[in-house]
């Protein structure tokens, strides 16, 4: 079934066209929640808050990108915006005391290639992050992310590039081996 | 979208080398806040648990207060009519719900269906009232419709609906909640409305109401 008959069907009011709907998407939109905000428990409600906007503003669809893209753009902007007030929250809650100490990272070598190269994504700017999860970790096309992040093909590209870079030189003596 | 993505240089990136990542470097990248199983039954259930709750007070001013009033109205006369015929008829022993009495067993399941409804729109309130328990702000909607709900669940309480003892239960706990919800002023603090909410979550009015409400019961889509 497409996603117009899909849709006809949920604006019509049959609620298993919206289970149908919720099924065929929600693994995508859990795992790129999950992935952005790496905490499964955030990634849930974030995934909930997803599905509450698009079935809310399914109306408004015009079919110009997949709704697999479009319900991916709703997912990062409810995860991204989550995410910054649950900094927010946070940087109000830390003592002065405490805040220098958020912004240390910890030098120590760790040989573990799995924790440098998380902590080498976490420290990429936002930007660059959300395109490498999206490109290189989620396997999204550049066209799929600059319609969900609503930029530019070539600003997800020139991002991609960077945070590779980026990732590169963080973990220069992996890449060597 | 935000316009954290763009930089004066991304628009127009030329032809970069669009060369992956080592091999060993990308497997690495791909453990990345690896996603859990999905728990797709939980996440459902909630999303329908709050557009439930939202179509159900959406249109409040128009057709909650009235269905409220309705149901309250039509157990009134119920009841009402109830203890009338009792009273003519001398020779009527006390109510006997028992399954040798026909006439009250139809009662019985007309009442049980009114309380599964006034227990499903109590869910869809309860529902939205504890989502909004952080920002505030609709106190005095909050409170008038708890006070129909009230009004109805204590003609429940005095009905036949109330001798099936966990619905009996159920519903007492759900007054004491509507009851303080009632009660909540236009000025009420966060703790007021916090300790409503804890009152909730310890006694588990919330999911035993979910427990107790058939998939389906609450009205929705204009229903109400």
């Amino acid at each position: 079934m497409d996603d117009r008959e899909l849709i006809g069907r949920v604006l019509a009011g049959d609620p298993r066209a919206e289970r149908e709907l919720y099924d065929a998407h929600v693994d995508r939109v859990f795992r790129l929640s999950c992935r952005i905000a790496g905490d499964p428990h955030r990634a849930q409600d974030y995934t909930q808050e997803t599905f509450i906007r698009g079935f809310r503003r399914l109306a408004d669809f015009r079919g110009e990108s997949a709704l697999s893209t479009w319900l991916c753009a709703i997912a990062v902007s409810v995860t991204l915006n989550g995410l910054r007030s649950q900094r927010r929250a946070r940087d109000r809650e830390v003592g002065l005391d405490e805040a220098p100490a958020l912004g240390t990272r910890t030098v120590e070598a760790d040989p573990d290639l799995k924790v440098r190269m998380a902590r080498a994504i976490d420290g990429l700017p936002e930007g660059y992050r959300t395109v490498f999860v999206m490109h290189d970790v989620e396997g999204y096309t550049h066209e799929e992310i600059a319609t969900a992040l609503g930029v530019q093909p070539g600003t997800s590209k020139a991002q991609l590039f960077r945070a590779r870079a980026k990732l590169r030189t963080a973990l220069a003596d992996f890449a060597r081996d | 979208m935000d316009d954290y993505l763009h930089d004066a240089h991304d628009d127009a990136p030329g032809e970069l080398p669009d060369e992956p990542l080592e091999p060993s470097l990308l497997a690495a990248a791909r453990e990345y806040h690896r996603p859990p199983e999905l728990p797709r039954e939980a996440i459902w259930r909630a999303i329908q648990a709050e557009r439930r709750a939202a179509r159900a007070t959406r249109p409040v001013p128009r057709r909650w207060i009235p269905w409220a009033a309705a149901a309250a109205a039509l157990l009134a006369v119920g009841v009402g009519i109830g203890r009338l015929s009792l009273r003519t008829d001398p020779g009527t022993p006390v109510a006997n719900w028992g399954p040798s009495a026909p006439a009250p067993r139809v009662s019985a399941a007309a009442y049980r269906l009114t309380t599964l409804e006034h227990l499903g729109q109590s869910e869809a309130f309860l529902t939205l009232f504890r989502s909004s328990v952080r920002t505030g702000g609709q106190e005095r909607l909050a409170s008038a419709t708890a006070r129909q709900l009230l009004a109805t669940n204590r003609l429940l309480l005095d009905s036949p609906a109330a001798t099936d003892r966990k619905t009996r239960v159920l519903l007492e706990d759900l007054e004491l909640v509507l009851a303080e919800i009632a009660q909540l002023a236009t000025d009420a603090r966060p703790d007021d409305r916090a300790l409503i909410r804890e009152g909730m979550d310890r006694d588990g009015v919330l999911s035993r109401l979910r427990t107790e409400v058939p998939a389906g019961m609450t009205p929705t889509r204009g229903d109400l």
